[in-house]
């Protein structure tokens, strides 16, 4: 376990402040994060971080490749934890409670935060199991009927149901790219989180799959608070409410997706949004 | 749009589900560090058989480094050892040594007058006392007629008492040493006449049946004629091998053939290859049974493998970009291969050479089948000579039944070891020190 | 004179063949090397092969019919009494002579006499012959080479060529060992098949190979069921993999999973150590230690454990292959994609779940390959078994009694005196054929496996 206290910064490096222009912060926020640093190694890959993300809203985390978008997600269920070398400052709070206070078990945290990767992962397992793994090793279904009932309502709501029904006990790896995608976002419904991080998720994705996946993150928008890291400005803007600009691991500009794509009002968020770079 | 009464059901479903989970942390946290300390454990055992092995070859060899040597008055009689005075190396070489020894010994131990405790009297001495004796007077015969004191090998079982390795609390029935031969050792001891020497004998001499006598030299000048065979045989042939199959052969089935019985034979019981070596080159090609030469050219074969794997593996590591830069400035391919990749890539093949080598060093199994097992007492000096092997020496000396043999097994382990040990350490520093990121 | 000796000679004559060619290049086009075809030193290497190759190809042809014609000429010498002996007689007579050659002569039959000193002859003739005409070729090969050098010659791609003959035959060397373990193995197992039917071989249940002297003894035609080693083999295998598939599979895991890097870097190669030493070490190690130790254990217990009990063997296999397990099962469970094990984590999964349920499943083709290769290992293992397993073939499952496997009854069957015909030899290598093909299917499945592992990973 790391322990994000008081990390001297690194002599070499001068910190320069970027004061975040926009508004960082929401009324009721279910996340808050407060002045995040994140080194790899002697790297500073996220500098003095400060945003809020709403309840049942999706943010878009936007920004050129190595701004850091990726690691502030990953920072947000302690996916960083897996990487070593990697330090973190700062705070983060979900719902009010310190998620890298001392001795705080991530295990339950991940599973309030779930996340969908950028390449689909499904495990070399039945579309059943792939589905039916996260209940099983909470412990969330008292028996078969229980966890079948939440596999199914998972693909349901993962729009993968219809096409998978009769195939639920081929391996996952078996799907198409899209399809492989989207259960992997229904095998993250199934532990009922209340966060869904994901990273990118159509990065590796053709169009119409892609379009699918949108529109599911704008159905599972009603349930769920979003985060999506994503390289694309037109899914940023199809699909987010509020987006925040990442330039070279620090916060740029925050705002209601609308405003930022029509009005930005940072001169790195103009050129990045105008094609000027990125 | 969003219905009230689903949203909280779903809220309840959030609370209920963190519930659940937090419910289930401790016994799963249980699980994870009883998981995590199986894998320790599982590593300790691991090591722990290593230092089990280590330590108890080396608790066996310690005593092998010491000889127990006795001093013994001895006069040299002209009258016994040449009658005739003449004076000439080839009758002092002849004369009868055995008695010589055993007028000093009865002159040391008057009382004893029983036939029978006579012989044993004499065998606290080694059978080899009189070829020392022998070497003394031969070496220097101005000592004829005179009186010397002289120390020579005590037999294996003396030894073996003078370093506490035989219990005197056991019954004399099931001891190697009786009463009274304990009772002349004690006696020999507190007059200072026993000492424990430096064991030259051990690294200087040929197998013999008294442990007292046995040595490695015999068997480290095979190991030392094998490996040559092997090495100029494998290394060449492995080399070229490995360059063929990674830059100029053709992707076909053929190399695929190839390829698979490469790392099949890689993983064929070594002695398979020794009822190959028997049936081809003793058999069929009427090549001198025992010798250096067959030993070799069988663990050729059996190195082989592994030197072409490593090999490819060397080359394959070199970067494309390297023999595109040699043949865009119209080197030919084999000279691309031999002014570039190969001295690149020589560091990681020469530490699979290594290796390999020292896999052949440490194995018996295949010398048995070509008839490396026999007891050869001559050290060897040519690859067409018999001989034996330090592993196969070691097989031999671990079935005899002396007690002395013991140590020497344990210590001609320990000297096997060091050897692999030596050449694991040098592959070990090659590829640290030349190893290179690409 | 000496092999060696004359090595040397023909190697000093190509050196100064290659001289030879080199200067004859320059010389033809008077110095202006860039006219020529190749580089000077091609054509120096050109005249060195010429000179060199045919004598060395000489060499080794005499070297290898030197003795059976030899020994022909001899055998035509004696008087013509002995010509009308059997085969075996024959070559028995040879050796005698050779013998009483080689200790110069001293304590010969005065029958062979004349044979013993016409074989000197013979032999110093030949070596005679020998040196003069090896010296010949090597020098008649540097000249016509010389004589073939010319502007246009291509010496470089005669030279490449040749050198690229000598790598492609290197790797049919590979080939030529397996075909001659097939071939060796397979020709003596047919003239054991011969005498002994296959079906009694291999599903007889009792092995005793001795061959009495006189047909009145008991079990004059020696028995030949192989089915008493096979289940020894296989329950001495399978006690070693109970001990390394564990322990090997959990230090794999510990190393890959929860180690730091400091302690994999101390620990990993330490374990590997264990898989280089030669295993006359281990043999020497179960029959001295291990094997008195679980007989003195089985005695507080009140069991009667053999003291060449199946599981010292097995208990000492298991050690050794251990790295096997672990060095393999690193290997595959470092190549499960990291992305899994996020899938896993972002779920909430605990490590050791991750492990337990999606690295290990992912990783289990690999593992299984190992294993395979692992227990092909301990099925083959020889000198293990040779020093603390028994000779006793008993059909049984228990692990405290002695056992023998297949590899100790081709050992004791073809070590010492051996007469070729004799079933009990030929014996040895009908099981040497049960033997290679049993880990030559377990090493293609495994290595099968593996390969495709791989490939689903890369």
């Amino acid at each position: 376990m790391r322990h994000p206290v008081n990390i001297p910064t690194p002599a070499s490096f001068s910190r320069e402040h970027i004061q975040t222009v926009g508004d960082m912060f929401v009324e009721n926020a279910r996340i808050q994060c407060r002045n995040v640093d994140v080194f790899y190694g002697e790297k500073h890959a996220i500098q003095d971080v400060s945003l809020d993300i709403g309840r049942n809203e999706v943010i878009a985390l936007i920004g050129p490749s190595g701004c850091g978008k990726s690691t502030f997600l990953r920072c947000l269920n302690r996916m960083n934890d897996t990487i070593p070398g990697c330090r973190i400052s700062g705070e983060i709070k979900l719902d009010g409670l310190d998620i890298y206070a001392n001795g705080l078990d991530v295990v339950p945290l991940r599973a309030q935060v779930g996340m969908v990767f950028q390449k689909p992962n499904p495990f070399p397992k039945s579309i059943f199991e792939n589905v039916a793994y996260g209940p099983r090793i909470h412990g969330l279904a008292a028996n078969k009927l229980e966890l079948e009932e939440i596999v199914e309502k998972s693909l349901r709501r993962a729009g993968l149901w219809d096409e998978v029904k009769e195939y639920l006990h081929h391996p996952g790896t078996g799907l198409s790219g899209g399809q492989q995608q989207r259960l992997c976002i229904a095998r993250t419904i199934a532990v009922s989180p209340e966060v869904i991080l994901m990273d990118e998720p159509c990065s590796a994705l053709d169009p119409i799959a892609t379009a699918k996946i949108e529109q599911l993150i704008d159905d599972l928008r009603e349930h769920y608070t979003i985060a999506i890291v994503t390289h694309s400005m037109q899914q940023a803007a199809r699909v987010s409410q509020r987006t925040a600009y990442f330039h070279l691991g620090k916060v740029i500009e925050v705002g209601d997706t609308a405003l930022i794509f029509t009005n930005p009002r940072h001169q790195l968020t103009e050129d990045y949004i105008t094609g000027r770079f990125g | 749009m969003n219905n009230p009464k689903e949203d909280s059901q779903l809220s309840n479903l959030g609370i209920r589900t963190h519930q659940i989970v937090k419910a289930g942390l401790p016994r799963r946290r249980a699980a994870e560090t009883r998981f995590k300390a199986y894998g320790l454990i599982c590593i300790v055992a691991g090591l722990g058989f290593l230092v089990l092995l280590f330590g108890n070859i080396i608790s066996h060899a310690w005593s092998a480094i010491e000889q127990t040597y006795v001093a013994l008055d001895v006069t040299f009689d002209e009258s016994l050892l040449d009658p005739e005075g003449k004076h000439d190396s080839a009758v002092l070489a002849a004369a009868d040594y055995p008695a010589l020894l055993k007028k000093s010994m009865s002159a040391l131990f008057p009382e004893v007058k029983d036939r029978q405790q006579k012989r044993s009297l004499n065998g606290i001495l080694s059978k080899g006392a009189s070829y020392e004796l022998q070497r003394i007077l031969v070496k220097d015969p101005s000592l004829l007629g005179k009186t010397e004191r002289v120390w020579l090998p005590v037999d294996d079982d003396v030894d073996m008492l003078v370093k506490s390795q035989i219990d005197r609390s056991v019954d004399e029935g099931d001891r190697r040493l009786k009463d009274y031969q304990i009772a002349w050792i004690d006696k020999l001891m507190a007059d200072g006449r026993l000492e424990k020497r430096f064991n030259r004998q051990f690294f200087t001499s040929g197998d013999s049946r008294e442990p007292e006598l046995a040595g490695i030299q015999g068997a480290l000048m095979g190991s030392l004629f094998t490996l040559m065979v092997t090495a100029f045989l494998s290394l060449p042939i492995g080399i070229a091998s490995a360059i063929y199959l990674e830059e100029f052969a053709p992707r076909n089935r053929w190399t695929d053939i190839i390829e698979v019985n490469i790392n099949n034979l890689a993983a064929v019981p070594s002695i398979v290859f020794g009822l190959l070596g028997l049936a081809v080159f003793i058999n069929f090609f009427g090549l001198p049974r025992s010798s250096p030469l067959v030993g070799g050219l069988v663990l050729t074969l059996m190195t082989l493998p592994v030197i072409i794997i490593a090999g490819r593996s060397a080359l394959k590591s070199v970067p494309p970009s390297i023999r595109e830069a040699a043949l865009g400035i119209g080197a030919s391919q084999m000279q691309t291969v031999f002014h570039h990749v190969l001295p690149l890539a020589m560091p990681g093949i020469l530490t699979g050479a290594i290796i390999g080598m020292a896999r052949a060093l440490g194995e018996s199994a295949p010398l048995l089948m070509i008839g490396m097992v026999a007891f050869i007492v001559d050290v060897p000096t040519g690859l067409m000579e018999p001989s034996t092997v330090l592993p196969v020496q070691i097989y031999l000396w671990a079935d005899s039944s002396e007690r002395g043999f013991v140590e020497r097994t344990s210590a001609a382990i320990l000297v096997l070891l060091a050897f692999l040990i030596t050449m694991n350490g040098l592959a070990v520093y090659l590829r640290k020190r030349y190893e290179r990121r690409w | 004179m000496q092999k060696s000796t004359l090595l040397l000679l023909l190697l000093l004559i190509s050196a100064y063949a290659f001289h030879l060619g080199r200067k004859r290049a320059r010389d033809i086009v008077l110095g202006k090397v860039k006219t020529l075809h190749s580089l000077p030193n091609y054509y120096g290497y050109y005249t060195a092969l010429w000179s060199l190759l045919p004598a060395l190809l000489l060499l080794i042809l005499w070297l290898g019919f030197e003795t059976p014609v030899i020994n022909h000429m001899v055998m035509e010498s004696l008087p013509d009494g002995s010509q009308a002996l059997s085969a075996d007689i024959k070559g028995l007579l040879i050796n005698d002579i050779r013998n009483s050659m080689n200790a110069g002569g001293s304590d010969t039959k005065p029958e062979l006499q004349a044979a013993v000193e016409f074989l000197r002859l013979l032999k110093i003739r030949s070596g005679w012959l020998l040196s003069f005409l090896a010296v010949a070729l090597a020098f008649v090969g540097a000249y016509f080479a010389r004589s073939r050098i010319h502007k246009e010659h291509r010496a470089r791609n005669l030279v490449e060529n040749t050198i690229m003959s000598f790598l492609l035959g290197s790797s049919l060397i590979a080939i030529l060992t397996t075909v001659g373990i097939v071939l060796s193995v397979l020709f003596e197992s047919i003239r054991f098949f011969d005498k002994i039917p296959l079906t009694d071989f291999l599903f007889g249940l009792q092995w005793s190979p001795q061959i009495a002297m006189r047909s009145d003894q008991v079990a004059s035609s020696g028995a030949f069921g192989a089915v008493p080693l096979f289940t020894g083999t296989l329950l001495i295998s399978s006690i070693a993999l109970v001990v390394a598939v564990p322990i090997g599979l959990m230090s794999a895991i510990y190393l890959a999973e929860y180690a730091s890097l400091k302690f994999r870097s101390v620990a990993k190669p330490l374990l590997e150590i264990l898989a280089g030493i030669p295993t006359v070490v281990y043999g020497f190690f179960a029959a001295l230690t291990v094997a008195p130790f679980i007989r003195s254990m089985g005695a507080d217990f009140g069991l009667d454990v053999s003291s060449e009990s199946a599981l010292a063997a097995g208990l000492v296999m298991g050690i050794m292959i251990i790295p096997f397990v672990s060095s393999l099962s690193d290997d595959f469970i470092n190549a499960v994609p990291q992305s899994l094990r996020d899938g896993a984590y972002a779920l909430g999964a605990t490590q050791s779940e991750t492990i337990r349920q999606v690295v290990i499943p992912a990783a289990l083709p690999g593992i299984v390959g190992g294993i395979l290769l692992a227990a092909s290992r301990a099925i083959g293992e020889t000198m293990i078994v040779v020093m603390a397993a028994g000779l006793a073939a008993n059909l049984t499952a228990n692990p405290l009694e002695a056992v023998t496997t297949v590899t100790t009854q081709i050992v004791t069957l073809l070590v010492g005196d051996q007469e070729f015909d004799s079933p009990k030899t030929l014996a040895a290598f009908a099981l040497g054929l049960v033997l290679f093909l049993a880990t030559l299917a377990l090493n293609i499945l495994a290595l099968h496996i593996v390969r495709k592992y791989r490939e689903q990973y890369e």
